[in-house]
């Protein structure tokens, strides 16, 4: 685990105090996306499947403070489209530090070493860079459609870092990932300097046999099993290790979709960050009148039944580790000893 | 395939087996202008967002084509919709994009282009 201990601090401290108050349903992170434009246009990326009006548009950063005033999560995520191509992102992050938000700007890092030279940023432990990287050279360049993106990418990691920023990863896989590549992967992150990693399945979504839907968890359980397993002590992963243990078959979680509740400008996303089923003029309202029972593995839910990102599961992995001693046991253990 | 098939230009009859609703569906997951075509006669084309259907007055959102909005119209308002715009989604699944790879791979072993 490579969180730094004022941010799992920050979120112990939170989680419980929800808990105290007897919350059922809290948000932890707040995906946050001021627009949908991209300088990328990866393969099946429906962030960026927009006509050319709603591309153009964006956030003020008045809306996203609002958005954040109102969801109360301690953590935001600014995912996109590109947030570094969003034209208020220096003052809304700044916005950010200043309410003590700990931030992930994620980006596909084209632009980086771009804006650091212009001065946009400030380094703080408040603000992490959270660099698109989906595997070694070969594999991100094709995940992303177009060569060269993973240099451009690494040398914007290292700008970050020399500036001495916070930078992590996030990767995203799908079947047919090579777990030793990605051990290799991770090695040459590590071997980068970045904090901390942090890895998901991607989602997708078809129609199936209740067979097949079994057989791709299982498939997608192996997969993560043999690339995590006996991982490196150098291996810094900047997420709960429960969820890592869930994607390697070892916890069995369902989803909390309020967990990371998306807004962008057509609203408060239902009900989670890929899905989007409609919007909700309010956060209150997004909680209060989203059907919670008809998402989630268990709930039958066709679109659900494979799924197994992190933004359904990571803070149900973080909401487990205090929600019972075995929970907290799991997560220090693993914290401790670096055993998944 | 699903992913490549395109509600573009579909201007579905309302009524005889194919209800409002149920188009406003369609048009809520079509990824490209339409047009709401109001029971006045004016019309309307933008991007259709959102849409709420089980509230006492359903209702539908758009930006229009500047980008203006939202625009809140009701359901008992829309007398057509029709596909007019681009549908940006069109053969950009991923599953496309790895036939479309493979393809290339097999002919000149090169990668299809960004966005294929
Ligand atoms: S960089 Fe991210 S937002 Fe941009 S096209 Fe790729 S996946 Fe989509
Ligand atoms: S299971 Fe996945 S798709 Fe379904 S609500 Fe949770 S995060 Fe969204």
């Amino acid at each position: 685990m490579s969180v730094p201990l004022s941010q799992m601090w920050a979120v112990a401290s939170y989680v419980l105090g929800q808990r105290l108050r007897g919350r059922r349903r809290y948000p932890l992170v707040l995906m946050l996306e001021p627009l949908f434009r991209c300088n990328l246009a990866c393969a099946g990326c429906g962030k960026i499947q927009y006509p050319p009006q709603i591309l153009r548009k964006h956030l003020s950063v008045e809306q996203c403070l609002a958005a954040v005033e109102e969801c109360g999560a301690p953590m935001v995520s600014i995912p996109g489209g590109e947030p570094l191509m969003y034209p208020e992102i220096g003052r809304l992050v700044r916005e950010l530090v200043l309410r003590r938000k700990y931030v992930y700007l994620c980006t596909n890092a084209l632009l980086l070493g771009q804006k650091l030279a212009e001065g946009l940023f400030e380094p703080s432990r408040y603000l992490s860079f959270s660099v698109h990287m989906d595997g070694l050279r070969e594999e991100h360049d094709e995940a992303v459609c177009r060569a060269g993106v993973w240099d451009d990418a690494v040398a914007g990691i290292r700008e970050a870092l020399r500036r001495g920023f916070r930078v992590t990863t996030n990767t995203t896989l799908f079947e047919g990932a090579n777990p030793l590549r990605m051990r290799e992967f991770f090695d040459a992150m590590m071997d980068l300097g970045v904090e901390g990693m942090m890895i998901s399945p991607g989602y997708s979504y078809s129609k199936a046999p209740d067979q097949e839907h079994f057989l791709r968890r299982r498939r997608a359980h192996e997969l993560f099993a043999r690339m995590l397993a006996n991982p490196s002590r150098r291996w810094k992963f900047n997420q709960s290790p429960l969820f890592l243990q869930f994607l390697m078959g070892k916890q069995d979680f369902e989803c909390t979709p309020w967990g990371n509740p998306t807004y962008n400008m057509f609203g408060w996303q239902r009900p989670c960050y890929l899905l989007q089923e409609g919007y909700a003029s309010s956060f209150a309202e997004l909680m209060e009148t989203t059907r919670w029972e008809q998402y989630g593995r268990r709930s039958g839910n066709e679109k659900c039944r494979d799924c197994m990102v992190h933004c359904g599961y990571e803070p149900t992995a973080v909401h487990h580790a205090f929600a019972s001693w075995r929970g907290l046991r799991d997560t220090v253990v693993a914290t401790v000893t670096g055993r998944l | 395939m699903p992913d490549e098939t395109t509600l573009e230009g579909w201007a579905p009859e309302i009524g005889g087996g194919l209800t409002l609703a149920e188009v406003v569906e369609r048009a809520f997951d079509y990824r490209g202008n339409v047009t709401v075509v109001r029971t006045d006669g004016a019309e309307v084309e933008g991007y259709l967002f959102n849409r709420a259907r089980e509230v006492p007055a359903p209702f539908v959102q758009m930006y229009d084509r500047n980008g203006d909005g939202p625009l809140t119209i009701l359901y008992a308002e829309i007398r057509a919709i029709r596909f007019t715009g681009k549908d940006m989604a069109a053969g950009n699944s991923y599953a496309a994009w790895l036939r479309a790879r493979d393809a290339a791979k097999t002919t000149s072993g090169a990668p299809p282009a960004a966005g294929a």
